[in-house]
């Protein structure tokens, strides 16, 4: 694959059987859909089984991207799809687990400050997850909502009110901590 | 815009989440082990024997038969059921010193009677009956030195139909469109004037 | 005088037969004008049979007589300008498929551009695959170029016929025809090895640019 190689072409080689073409697809968009799923979800093990859980969905019904060049925003659909599946299916709280193995696999990204990545990520998971979904799209993703819309199947006032509590909730949430956290 | 737009901790917030996370090493592998155990998609395997080399003869059995195939095998997937592999294959048999024979493969359930009309034949639809064949599928080989022809079936006597996956003819000359078929390789010059 | 006119031309024996019937199926002036338009034809260097199976594929389907001298007309011009492409000695199946082109839309110079690449060779499957992508949609100055690029490549017939294959298949599958077309030469043209930026088959013809 080369690397100019826009995402339509890809496709198109995909769907003839190019096999390769397909991976070039995984490697381009593995990051972005990570690091949303991991975001939604929390666990690592779970973002990756979404992540890949989509990758397969997509490769599947690859015929139905009816717009090769929008690959990206057509996989988002069906990622985020999968991470309201799995979500679905979690217990409540079960985020807050951990265990030093769930510690060396732990896909939060070591930067400067991991503890500030954990309390968000606490912060993430006590909110509504159609709210926290949205706010994903909207502040991490930046989408505009009338992609938001197309995307989810909500409408866009309420899309907006999703993402507006979920702010305010966050703000409540952080707050203390960033309070806490200022020298 | 809400304000949380410009809040200063939404935007550190989401400048976090924004960092790249890392995935296992073996993610793509996997992802890909995962895609090819994936069961394959219908052009694909109906598209792959196509796609196989074979004579300059180009025979519109292939097109035909794929396309039946993926009504087939749409049905069958319809149902519930896995597909089967398409087993036509396209034939341009060539005995010493002959034109290659293409066969042309018409499926039509309904049909009484299939025929064969075009170039090669002065469009006489009585010159090229068709075979039936398997359920709903008509048959019939042809000769054809190398060449460009048009062609068309006739169903039950009265109704020209075009080959619904071979090429179509450029504009309709009498209001009903007629499919092409090449057959490649050297040819004598035309006219007879050399 | 059709039946004559077959003999004479070397017809193959079904259409000789044909061209017999032909004076059943057609009334008088029909009859009388397309002979008149074959004979024309004839005397101009070009084939008949592709005239007469045009004839009788209008009256098999019932055309009127107007509507059968109309398009036997059009086909004469259109062998007529393929001749001039692609010059005096081109096969019968090479202006035929010469004329699919021209109707489908391409240039004449693209006719005589793609004789250039293929010195030697019957042109007839270039020039099918050509007129066959117009027919599903590929734009004929895109497909025109892509026909060219695979001849710079030296692509031979079988690989020609799977391209507008994958063409094809691609524009099944939802790609639109323009896009499925370049995405295919592109990759062929990688495959091949063949880097020489493509012409449009509409401009003057160009001398041949070697990879």
């Amino acid at each position: 694959m080369r690397q100019d190689e826009a995402d339509g072409e890809l496709v198109l080689r995909a769907l003839g059987g190019d096999e390769e073409a397909f991976a070039g697809l995984v490697a381009r968009h593995r990051g972005r859909g990570i690091r949303f799923a991991m975001a939604m979800l929390g666990d690592a093990s779970d973002a990756e089984e979404a992540l890949q859980d989509a990758f397969v969905r997509a490769y599947r019904g690859l015929k139905g991207c009816r717009e090769p060049d929008r690959f990206g925003a057509w996989f988002l659909r069906i990622l985020v799809n999968r991470c309201r599946t799995r979500g679905a299916r979690r217990r409540v709280g079960a985020m807050f687990v951990r265990d030093e193995a769930a510690m060396e696999r732990a896909a939060a990204p070591r930067g400067e400050d991991p503890e500030w990545r954990e309390e968000i990520e606490r912060a993430l998971a006590r909110l509504d997850p159609m709210q926290r979904e949205a706010f994903l799209l909207k502040h991490v993703e930046g989408m505009e909502y009338e992609e938001m819309a197309r995307l989810t199947g909500a409408r866009i006032p309420a899309l907006k009110m999703r993402v507006k509590r979920a702010c305010d909730h966050l703000k409540v949430l952080l707050r203390e901590v960033d309070d806490v956290r200022v020298p | 815009m809400s304000e949380s737009h410009d809040d200063p901790l939404i935007a550190r917030v989401a400048g976090e989440l924004r960092r790249p996370v890392p995935l296992s090493p073996d993610f793509d592998a996997r992802v890909m082990a995962a895609v090819r155990r994936a069961p394959p998609r219908l052009p694909v395997r109906v598209w792959a024997w196509v796609r196989e080399p074979r004579t300059v003869a180009v025979s519109p059995l292939g097109g035909l038969a794929m396309a039946a195939g993926v009504a087939a095998l749409v049905l069958v997937g319809a149902w519930g059921s896995r597909p089967s592999a398409i087993s036509h294959r396209p034939s341009a048999v060539r005995a010493a010193g002959t034109a290659p024979s293409v066969t042309f493969v018409f499926l039509a359930p309904q049909a009484s009677s299939v025929a064969l009309a075009g170039d090669f034949d002065g469009w006489d639809a009585a010159r090229l009956p068709m075979r039936r064949e398997g359920p709903g599928l008509w048959t019939v080989d042809v000769p054809l030195a190398p060449g460009r022809y048009q062609y068309a079936f006739v169903v039950d006597g009265r109704r020209f139909v075009p080959d619904p996956s071979a090429p179509r003819a450029s504009g309709e000359d009498f209001g009903t469109p007629t499919s092409v078929v090449t057959v490649g390789g050297a040819a004598r010059v035309a006219g007879g004037s050399l | 005088m059709l039946a004559a006119l077959a003999c004479a031309l070397g017809m193959p024996a079904a259409v000789r037969a044909q061209a017999e019937r032909l004076g059943g199926r057609l009334d008088e002036p029909t009859r009388a004008a397309v002979a008149a338009l074959v004979d024309s034809a004839r005397a101009a260097g070009l084939p008949a049979t592709p005239l007469v199976n045009k004839a009788l594929e209008g009256a098999s389907k019932g055309a009127d007589g107007a509507r059968i001298t109309a398009a036997v007309r059009a086909l004469a011009g259109d062998l007529t300008r393929a001749r001039a492409a692609l010059g005096p000695t081109a096969s019968e199946p090479e202006l035929v498929a010469g004329a699919a082109a021209l109707r489908a839309g391409a240039a004449p110079a693209f006719l005589a551009r793609l004789r250039s690449e293929y010195p030697g060779a019957p042109v007839v499957v270039p020039l099918a695959v050509m007129a066959d992508l117009v027919a599903r949609g590929v734009p004929a100055d895109t497909a025109g170029r892509a026909v060219l690029a695979l001849a710079r490549a030296g692509v031979r017939d079988a690989e020609l016929v799977a391209f507008r294959q994958s063409v094809e298949r691609d524009i099944a599958l939802g790609a639109p025809a323009g896009a499925a077309a370049a995405v295919r030469v592109n990759a062929a043209e990688r495959d091949l090895g063949a880097t020489t930026p493509t012409g449009s088959p509409g401009a003057a013809a160009q001398p041949p640019r070697k990879p």
